[in-house]
């Protein structure tokens, strides 16, 4: 029961006053990046990054995780309410959601998101709970070889497995690795890219990049191209309470999206739509209406709901236990964690134990805060989705160029952010996603450390990779998992069409 | 063919290209491991080239990307005026804000942007800068210790 012992003092962290106050003010704040759209989890924790350097690590990390798994339950509310999806993880939800909102069924469909987004991030913290010591027991065996393959694994999974084109997100990984050269390099402190410009010897911020990304991409292909699509923002009417039919039809979804989620976030893969789908498509098979399904089936909004958030939980288990992160908020968690010279992994469960398990803690009473703040208090947050579009993305766009300047002021980080920005409705307009660059530009400096040391100790024979057991099984499977979907494509094109 | 992927998959190429070329410019000494600070940035270089190579490749043959609906992006016109008044205030906030202030650039910003989403309230959006423009500048000047510019007010702000 040494978990339980470990867990017990995690609670003694997280419950301290100020830790349940930054807990409350990550989760609300969370909540309410996700409920508005052209803003999300990342942003908000990238602008917050400059401002927090001096507080507290527990605390600050506390909030931002809050931030993370609030920004969940946020952007269900969204996706139920208006047409347009405030999450890409919520794409599914939005299909059922949207439709039984249409339907005078906003209450129900809001409260099974809630209730099912609890669920699943309780469940989902008990399993990360047990199965992060478990991962920590075997990644203290790890060696720089095992780093740099697992590294690797996550780099192909986050841009080539995902998503529409494995060519396109390997074109915005590479991106994000070119991003993260520009600086002095770690080990050899040899300047690199910096073309006699002082701002870029410390490398290109990671605030710049994620909020010129996400923020300024954002506004600026609304502005340009959705200008004149209307969003309709549903009215909540009658009771938001479930009915005895709905309990009945929501719980077992629930389960069933926790039990899809969750491993698809803990092994370092990441992201969470294609959990959502799978489990959208599982509900759709099992149900006994079918039929209702796209007319607003609420198996169809408890299920997704739930693979989302245990799927987000679930991406905890490699960031903290090796240090992997699998989605673009997760790894601008991590450069939250550097910021105070940590480094999530094995040795972090050791010398900072109270730090990590009061951050675990933490999720359990979170998820708890956030089932209050969005049953009985949602009205609130569906006031947030009344503010207009025009006034709504200039203040993005206020707090956006703040947070960069701000930073070390500094006016060329605001033409940096512009070219982002550019590069961000690019990347948008031509259908690139954009989470592998920010994925790329954290890790992919991490990387390079650990193939450097890789070479040091095997003294430059390349072939230390393959010849450790546990680095080549990894990095076959990464081989295979880009190398497998190119094969099976030519293979069924060869066969005569049935 | 269409040619605005043509162009961006050739932008793909030549940032390979300025990635590997400026590569060698890097000293290269790698001590143990045989690898040094250059090396990462050549391969980086390297596979954007091929990576672009394939995109074109696939704008060439296929007759544009795999998988990307380019038919629903042509039936949202590109609204230029927007995109101007876009990156009007963004530049004009880059050279204004030392001068100017935080305040004053923000609300340039605040109310570019509102001009770009159609918005012709000018008088509404112009109170909404000011105010939280305002608002942020207090909080974070004097709530949180952070630095931004006072600009024309330097004098007056303790």
């Amino acid at each position: 029961m040494e978990v339980f012992d470990l867990l017990m003092q995690g609670f003694q962290v997280a419950m301290q006053p100020k830790n349940l106050l930054w807990c409350l003010i990550g989760v609300t704040f969370g909540t309410a990046v996700g409920v508005l759209p052209g803003i999300g989890p990342a942003v908000a924790i990238a602008l917050l990054l400059p401002i927090t350097s001096k507080l507290d690590p527990s605390g600050a990390l506390i909030m931002f995780a809050g931030i993370y798994y609030g920004a969940m339950y946020g952007g269900s509310t969204t996706s139920i309410l208006l047409n347009t999806p405030g999450e890409s993880a919520t794409i599914v939800t939005a299909m059922e959601g949207n439709q039984m909102a249409k339907r005078g069924r906003a209450g129900p469909a809001l409260c099974t998101a809630a209730v099912g987004s609890f669920v699943a991030g309780t469940i989902a913290t008990v399993l990360l709970t047990l199965l992060a010591p478990q991962v920590v027991d075997i990644a203290i065996k790890f060696g720089p070889p095992e780093y740099f393959a697992l590294m690797v694994l996550a780099f192909v999974t986050v841009s080539a497995v995902l998503g529409d084109s494995t060519l396109r997100g390997l074109t915005a990984l590479f991106i994000g690795l070119g991003i993260g050269v520009v600086g002095i390099e770690n080990e050899s402190g040899q300047a690199r890219y910096v073309m006699g410009i002082p701002q870029l010897a410390d490398g290109i911020e990671v605030v710049t990049v994620a909020v010129g990304l996400f923020a300024v991409g954002e506004t600026f292909y609304n502005a340009s191209k959705l200008n004149h699509v209307a969003d309709t923002i549903e009215r909540v009417k009658g009771s938001i309470l479930m009915t005895a039919d709905d309990w009945k039809r929501s719980w077992k979804p629930w389960l069933r999206g926790t039990a899809i989620g969750f491993p698809f976030g803990a092994m370092p893969a990441g992201g969470a739509e294609i959990p959502t789908f799978l489990s959208y498509a599982t509900e759709k098979k099992l149900a006994k209406h079918p039929e209702e399904f796209g007319k607003g089936a609420i198996e169809g909004v408890a299920g997704p709901e739930a693979a989302n958030n245990a799927s987000s939980t679930g991406v905890m288990v490699p960031l903290l236990t090796l240090g992997l992160p699998t989605s673009a908020t997760a790894a601008i968690l991590l450069a939250a964690f550097q910021q105070y010279g940590l480094q999530p992994g094995p040795l972090l469960f050791e010398t900072n134990a109270p730090l990590v398990w009061g951050l675990i803690a933490s999720f359990y009473v979170g998820n708890i805060m956030l089932l209050i703040l969005n049953l009985p208090l949602i009205g609130i947050w569906i006031k947030l989705l009344e503010i207009p579009k025009p006034q709504l993305y200039a203040g993005i766009l206020v707090f956006a160029t703040m947070g960069v300047y701000g930073m070390r002021q500094s006016p060329f980080d605001v033409f940096l952010l512009y070219v982002i920005g550019l590069l961000g409705f690019l990347m948008r307009r031509y259908g690139f996603p954009t989470a592998p660059v920010i994925v790329g530009m954290i890790l992919g400096p991490l990387a390079e450390s650990q193939l450097r040391r890789s070479l040091s100790i095997s003294q430059g024979d390349p072939w230390v990779f393959l010849q450790r057991p546990i680095s080549g099984t990894i990095l076959v499977i990464t081989v295979l998992l880009v190398v497998g979907p190119w094969v099976w494509r030519k293979v069924k094109n060869t066969q005569p069409a049935a | 063919m269409p040619k605005g992927q043509l162009i961006l998959s050739c932008g793909v190429i030549t940032l390979g290209a300025a990635i590997l070329g400026g590569a060698f410019q890097i000293p290269d000494a790698g001590g143990y491991s045989s690898v040094g600070p250059g090396a990462v940035p050549k391969v980086v270089g390297t596979v954007l080239l091929l990576l672009g190579a394939f995109l074109v490749y696939e704008v060439l043959w296929l007759k544009g990307f795999r998988n990307h609906d380019e038919e629903a992006e042509r039936a949202l016109p590109m609204n230029w005026t927007a995109f101007a008044w876009l990156s009007g205030g963004l530049i004009v906030y880059g050279l204004t804000i030392e001068h100017l202030g935080f305040v004053p650039s923000s609300m340039l910003l605040f109310m570019a942007t509102a001009a770009g989403f159609n918005s012709k309230r000018w008088l509404l959006n112009a109170v909404v800068a000011l105010v939280l423009a305002s608002a942020i500048f207090a909080m974070f000047n004097y709530g949180l210790g952070l630095n931004l510019p006072k600009g024309f007010l330097k004098g007056v702000l303790p």
